[in-house]
């Protein structure tokens, strides 16, 4: 697999210029991570922390003030880019007149595929997202689920390297979420580098290699998951056939005694993603 | 479903560049999502109103009643592809962004100028379909009403025994003049000339505003300057009129807003006048020439847009 990481963020500081007497609002400052191919990167963090910004950044929707985004080696800005890469929308709307079949054809043909490849890609799509039987449906009749799979179809149309989901299971019911989460987890797989935003954060820990935690438009924590949700100041045992007793001796046991008590692992007891997230985000913000 | 490819990545360096088959498919698509807000039902009252007025009016001689049917439906034509053209333009940015259509169609390599061009074209196709349509039934009512008043007209100098065959040749030459000729397609495609002008005016304020009224507002506005863009030419030329700031802003208002007055071939459609290849050839020169510096325009501001 290249070296060239899939995402670049790098030093990324976003200021949207003020109008009629508003101040200049600084969404994104320094804010800078990686993305490695294959791998499923989780950007979380509150309403308003610069999640969205950073990814239209990425996606080269937005310029940046400062800094630089790259997609596989090649700057955000740069049409060529977005060849590698998928992206769904925040509650995504498509053309309601057309179906679910003729929505795929269309982002198929803008990304310049046609014929037989473009109907076997379509076809292969729809039976992924489960939307065989939708097909041939006017979206302006698909349900929220349904939409957002649809956009995931469309998202993949062109065999993308990366996949970029903005609240992929926002206003999804718990059995379609369920299904979204499983499609990410089988893009990993498949060698698909995803980079999700989310506010489901048991999901994202379920499915997320690494996260990066933005608040006020910073990044404030950044790194493998497991790391990140080790609790450094504790020690975990988890023990084998332990009886009560030995518990109450356990330290000493553990020391001294063999036999059928084991110490299978020592390490650090994981938080949840959850909590480490509310710790992240209400701490004071920087000047 | 395929593995992704790593060896995908050298391709991705070669620059994506400007495809035909790409603004086609946006323009096919913005065509039929027009065509979905209950256009064609409007049409076809249109076509009802045209056939109508061509057999409304009351018989005064035969000139003038193929010339007021002329002026009259020709009228009704070009006011409505300009608001068409004006509303239609003006909706479609703004819903693509509210939908966030546009991010899913920018985010595939999908450069700016041809989600432009396409959206474009996407309106000017469906103008175009709408007055081809127009300009058939108004062919076939001229035609019915130019036969059936040669009838009349004759008849009458019949009755009147003065069906002299040099009468009868006045009367054909009267009527074949006033009636179904290739001016009135000349006319028609004027009427789409200026349109087409009108609509890329308002693309460009789409791209600039962020409100549906303001573009509309402003393109209707721009739209009646235009319309006098002769009078606001005089002024600027003529040194003792107004002061010279007003004379700037006024060349600036010339400079923006196109010459529609250009594009007035009706009138002299409605009067029998000849519309010579040359005037054709002129105001399509003129149309392009006003497109292309709109559009170009457009694509500066909207590829610094953020989105």
């Amino acid at each position: 697999m290249s070296d060239t990481p899939a995402v670049s963020v790098n030093h990324l500081t976003k200021v949207f210029k003020g109008h009629l007497g508003k101040g200049a609002f600084r969404a994104v400052h320094d804010v800078s991570f990686t993305v490695q191919p294959g791998e499923v990167y989780g950007l979380i963090g509150p309403n308003g922390s610069g999640k969205s910004t950073t990814m239209k950044a990425i996606l080269g929707l937005l310029n940046a003030t400062e800094g630089d985004t790259r997609i596989f080696g090649i700057p955000s800005m740069e049409v060529a880019s977005r060849r590698s890469v998928g992206f769904l929308p925040e509650n995504p709307y498509f053309y309601k007149h057309l179906t679910g079949r003729e929505t795929l054809h269309f982002y198929g043909k803008l990304c310049g595929m046609s014929g037989d490849e473009l109907k076997s890609r379509a076809e292969e799509m729809l039976a992924l997202t489960g939307l065989e039987d939708a097909a041939t449906r006017r979206v302006g009749g698909y349900s929220k689920g349904m939409l957002q799979r649809l956009g995931l179809a469309q998202a993949l149309i062109h065999e993308p390297r990366l996949l970029v989901l903005d609240e992929p299971t926002a206003g999804v019911d718990p059995s379609g979420s369920r299904i979204i989460r499983d499609l990410i987890i089988e893009f990993r797989t498949r060698g698909i580098t995803v980079l999700v935003t989310s506010h489901l954060l048991e999901q994202m820990q379920e499915v997320c290699d690494r996260v990066g935690i933005m608040a006020h438009g910073r990044m404030v924590r950044e790194g493998r998951l497991n790391e990140l949700i080790a609790v450094e100041n504790q020690t975990e045992l988890v023990l084998e056939n332990a009886s009560p007793d030995l518990l109450a001796k356990i330290d000493a046991l553990v020391k001294a005694e063999g036999g059928g008590t084991r110490l299978l692992r020592s390490g650090h007891p994981r938080t949840t993603l959850e909590r480490l997230f509310i710790e992240a985000t209400n701490e004071p913000k920087k000047p | 479903m395929s593995q992704a490819s790593p060896s995908s990545a050298a391709a991705s360096v070669a620059p994506v560049r400007f495809s035909p088959k790409r603004v086609w498919t946006l323009a096919y698509a913005t065509m039929t999502q027009l065509m979905r807000m209950k256009i064609l039902p409007f049409l076809l009252l249109f076509c009802a109103l045209v056939a109508a007025m061509g057999f409304g009016f009351s018989t005064i001689n035969p000139e003038q009643q193929l010339s007021q049917f002329k002026t009259m439906s020709l009228g009704v034509l070009q006011v409505f592809s300009i608001v068409f053209g004006i509303v239609a333009t003006a909706l479609l940015l703004p819903k693509d962004m509210e939908d966030r259509t546009l991010y899913t169609i920018l985010s595939k390599p999908v450069p700016r100028f041809d989600y432009l061009l396409g959206k474009l074209l996407g309106v000017l196709m469906l103008i175009a379909s709408g007055l081809v349509i127009i300009d058939a039934v108004l062919s076939l009512i001229l035609w019915l009403q130019q036969s059936m008043l040669f009838t009349s007209a004759v008849s009458q100098l019949h009755s009147e025994n003065q069906d002299s065959p040099e009468a009868v040749a006045q009367i054909r030459e009267i009527v074949a003049r006033q009636g179904l000729t290739w001016n009135l397609h000349w006319a028609v495609w004027a009427i789409f000339l200026k349109a087409a002008v009108v609509t890329t005016v308002a693309l460009l304020l789409s791209c600039i505003a962020s409100s549906t009224l303001f573009t509309i507002v402003i393109t209707f506005c721009i739209t009646i300057i235009g319309h006098g863009h002769a009078m606001i030419r005089e002024f600027v030329f003529q040194p003792n009129l107004g002061s010279t700031a007003t004379r700037i802003a006024t060349f600036l208002l010339a400079t923006i807003c196109p010459d529609l007055a250009q594009f007035d071939v009706v009138d002299s459609v409605a009067n029998g006048e000849i519309v010579p290849w040359a005037a054709v050839y002129e105001m399509t020169g003129i149309a392009a020439l006003y497109m292309t510096v709109y559009l170009f325009v457009t694509h500066l501001v909207f590829v610094e847009k953020e989105l």
